[in-house]
């Protein structure tokens, strides 16, 4: 069991308290989803619960936390590892060892097991988790989702009773996340371990969950059945991401329908309407074609193949017009980022012709392409260095070429349009998440290029976020500029974007209207199409994939 | 990317410590033998085990490197070395302390020596580092009794290098496609160019070492208990013939030099490379107990199958 009574902890120098006051009570064997905005204290209430607050954070507390009846201010992070598993956000950052066995063994090895006990462990936890065909592999060889299966199964040969997960499956393709989630659900539900699950996609997990937790500024603003938390008003203007087809019954109970209870998977959402598509009046939505501009991007018979011998394109023909919203989508390493890095020129094709914005990139030098084409990457880290933020937009705009005021004037326009004037002298990479974002763009944005391409810039990004970087782009698409987003996130190209291009090993599988790509899709269909398609007997269109023309076709 | 890959050759399967014998070997031979011609047998001798090891391509990255160290060990010593009798081209002026600048046949003679002294060391431990798995090795370290705290950064070192190299590129695509042009511009732009990459490569990975310390606190680590090893590297008695053979060329070798035989004079004239009788048998023998090791590796092997 776990008792957090009236805790309160502030990091070390830190002016506000992380976490403020939080009382919970958590059961043996609950499933517990802990979600809410980026520094709500998601991440503190996690690291609270193995002693690494107070004993690797430092900083003030009161009130107290017990964990299977040890207090953690007395108890060391090593004394709880036999108790508390922890499995953290990036795969990459909790291996240490070079390969699976060796990986499942560090922590045996650290609490003194001799080897026949860790050879036993061992094999429980492969079995467990179902990989013990990767014992022998090398962990720098696996998958996102098999490097965080590692993790858990390193975790769980220490027999913890509870196993915390901060924001497991972020860093994953929806594949990756699907695996780590289902196997936390087995490990719950046939071994009774309690799990404490952080997590931002609900769709993926809420209707596995006992209960929901919201943390918002430290606090616990809500805690209860998923039905009843997401039913809330308040929880989604916290910026939690309530699954669609809860948004779709909120707002026809708005229309004065009445639905009494909250679906959590699509099957539940389909018995629960039923009745609404099947009587309700409808009118076909209008779909307002978007006139095209000139063609902006040209690709013929584009072949890539990288040094080592692999063909990551193979004979792809593309044509992106002004004022387009691309999105490119496919499984890992189907092509996508390879695709997006021949725009501007950071790869050179093998075979095969390219324009982009009337020049040659094979003739050209990225930085002549930086001009007319913007690459913002996932990772802001990657971008941020300089000592303050305007001189990090400043830095772009110098690097291609303008000088003096014009400089300046740029970088006001940007601080303003990105609404960062009151963070201009300060070091960029110690802003918050949505900020430090912010800035990322900008600085590409500077020098007003007319294709942007963004690669994955919502994967493990929250949802107030996520809706602020849309309006964003569509604001500079409107403007007859081109986007070009690599995604795995269906709800948000969904939303935002109007064509689709599926790639898969290379090739282009299909190409064009969202509509025409995301329904009826297996994988990659949205939760509002997967409802429709259900209704299809009372001649509901199967094409709907958003709330909004859910909406607009019931009227 | 040149790392360790377990090609299940005789010589990947031979025990490591074996491996750290020989290299060991290897190493006190190229020191403390100086006649050329057995420097040359020497290098010569750890090619039979590239070949065992099928590790070609791997080797020959670390000896593209050592080739550059090379040519700059002959120019240099040809350009500060005096010492010769044959003199090749002589500078028409004087530089006080140290003399006319001459280039003389010697100096480049024991330049070139020199490096065949570098490219066997280089050589023997390209072999090890792809032959042994960076844990074994790592194991094999604790097992010499280093303190198992800093063997473990080393190991973690090593984990984290592939990692680091996809920062770089993921870094310096982010920065080059904000019109970053590394090789432009006067001297200043450019090291400013640099910082663009060096700074949120270091940031990050400062970011990433709090996170790994996090995560392995998480699993116990420095739990104070006494630490067991699952692997165990055993040491059989082939295997304890082997550490035997593998240090053997070592111990001849000293009691060769004690005894006189094994120098060479190469200032101020070199001397001729012939070795007499007496000579030529002693390094015919150390040659043959160096490259022992890929008869053993297979004799283990079939005493292993049994």
């Amino acid at each position: 069991m776990i008792n957090i009574s009236d805790f309160t902890f502030y990091y070390g120098g830190a002016a506000g308290p992380a976490l403020r006051g939080v009382n919970l009570e958590i059961e043996d064997g609950e499933f517990v989803l802990v979600t809410g905005p980026s520094g709500g204290g998601k991440s503190s209430l996690c690291r609270c619960l193995n002693g690494l607050i107070p004993h690797f954070y430092g900083g003030r507390l009161t009130g107290r936390v017990d964990v299977q009846g040890l207090n953690v201010v007395e108890h060391s992070t090593k004394e709880l590892a036999t108790r508390v598993g922890m499995v953290f956000q990036d795969p990459e950052n909790q291996l240490v060892a070079m390969d699976v066995e060796r990986e499942i063994a560090f922590g045996l090895e650290n609490l003194g097991f001799p080897r026949d006990v860790i050879s036993k462990r061992m094999e429980e936890s492969l079995d467990t988790l179902g990989i013990s065909g990767l014992r022998h592999r090398p962990v720098r060889e696996l998958s996102g989702g098999e490097k965080q299966k590692v993790a858990i199964a390193s975790v769980l040969a220490l027999h913890p009773a509870v196993l915390v997960l901060d924001e497991p499956t972020s860093e994953l393709d929806p594949k990756g996340a699907e695996e780590v989630v289902s196997v936390v659900e087995r490990l719950n539900d046939e071994l009774g371990i309690t799990v404490v699950l952080v997590e931002h996609r609900l769709d993926r997990v809420v209707h596995l969950v006992d209960r929901v937790i919201v943390l918002d500024k430290g606090m616990v603003s809500a805690d209860g059945h998923p039905r009843d938390v997401l039913d809330r008003r308040e929880v989604a203007e916290a910026g939690v991401g309530v699954p669609p087809v809860i948004r779709l019954v909120q707002r026809l109970r708005d229309r004065g329908l009445s639905i009494d209870s909250t679906p959590l998977t699509v099957k539940e959402g389909r018995s629960m309407l039923d009745g609404v598509f099947r009587d309700g009046r409808r009118s076909a939505p209008s779909r307002g074609e978007r006139p095209k501009g000139k063609p902006v991007i040209e690709m013929d018979h584009l072949w890539h193949v990288y040094p080592q011998d692999t063909t990551a394109l193979k004979d792809v023909s593309l044509t992106i017009c002004e004022g387009e919203f691309a999105a490119v989508m496919g499984r890992n390493a189907s092509g996508k980022t390879t695709l997006v890095k021949h725009v501007n020129g950071l790869l050179k094709p093998t075979k095969g012709r390219l324009r982009v914005a009337g020049i040659d990139p094979q003739r050209a030098t990225i930085a002549e392409l930086a001009r007319r084409v913007g690459f913002v990457f996932q990772n802001p880290n990657d971008h941020l260095f300089a000592d303050t933020v305007e001189e990090e937009i400043a830095f772009t705009a110098r690097n291609l070429g303008y000088r003096g005021r014009e400089v300046a004037l740029r970088v006001d326009e940007m601080l303003e349009r990105f609404d960062l004037k009151d963070c201009r002298r300060q070091y960029p990479r110690f802003l918050s998440g949505g900020e430090k974002q912010r800035v990322a763009l900008a600085s590409v944005l500077v020098v007003h290029p007319q294709v942007l391409i963004l690669d994955e810039p919502t994967r493990g990004m929250e949802q107030r976020l996520k809706s602020e970087l849309m309006a964003f782009l569509n604001e500079y698409r409107e403007s007859g500029n081109t986007v070009i987003l690599v995604s795995h996130d269906v709800e948000t190209v969904v939303e935002h974007a109007d064509r689709v291009i599926l790639l898969s090993e290379g090739r282009i599988v299909v190409d064009g209207d969202k509509r025409s790509v995301l329904s009826r899709a297996l994988l990659f269909s949205p939760q509002i199409n997967r409802l429709v398609q259900g209704f299809d007997k009372y001649g509901v269109p199967g094409d709907i994939l958003s709330v909004d023309e859910a909406l607009m076709l019931l009227e | 990317m040149i790392e360790y890959k377990d090609k299940g050759t005789v010589i990947h399967k031979l025990n490591p410590f074996c491996k750290l014998a020989w290299a060991g070997s290897v190493l006190a031979l190229a020191l403390i033998v100086d006649h050329p011609l057995f420097l040359l047998l020497l290098f010569l001798s750890t090619l039979s085990v590239v070949m065992a090891a099928k590790v070609w391509q791997e080797w020959a990255s670390f000896i593209r490197v050592a080739l550059y160290l090379c040519v700059a060990i002959v120019v240099v010593n040809a350009l500060v070395s005096y010492h010769g009798s044959h003199v090749l081209v002589q500078a028409p002026f004087r530089i006080p302390v140290m003399g006319t600048p001459t280039i003389t046949l010697e100096a480049m003679f024991y330049g070139a020596a020199m490096c065949l002294r570098l490219l066997a060391i280089i050589s023997a431990f390209a072999i090890l580092t792809f032959t042994v798995h960076p844990d074994d090795m790592m194991l094999s370290m604790i097992k010499m009794r280093l303190p198992y705290k800093s063997v473990l950064v080393t190991s973690l070192s090593t984990r984290f290098v592939p990692t680091l190299i996809d920062d770089v590129g993921r870094i310096t695509d982010a920065q080059r496609s904000r019109g970053l042009e590394l090789d432009e511009g006067r001297l200043l732009g450019r090291i400013r160019g640099r910082m663009s990459i060096i700074i949120p490569l270091l940031s990050n990975s400062l970011d990433r070492a709090i996170q790994v310390a996090e995560a392995m606190e998480s699993r116990a680590f420095g739990n104070g208990a006494r630490r067991t090893f699952y692997k165990e590297i055993r040491v059989s008695a082939v295997d304890g013939i082997g550490l035997l053979l593998a240090l053997l060329p070592f111990a001849l070798a000293i009691w060769m030099r004690l005894a006189g035989y094994g120098g060479y004079h190469y200032y101020p004239t070199s001397e001729g490379v012939n070795l007499g009788g007496l000579e030529w048998a002693m390094v015919v023998v150390l040659i043959l107990l160096v490259s022992a090791v890929v008869p053993l590796a297979f004799v283990k092997r079939r005493v292993d199958l049994d």
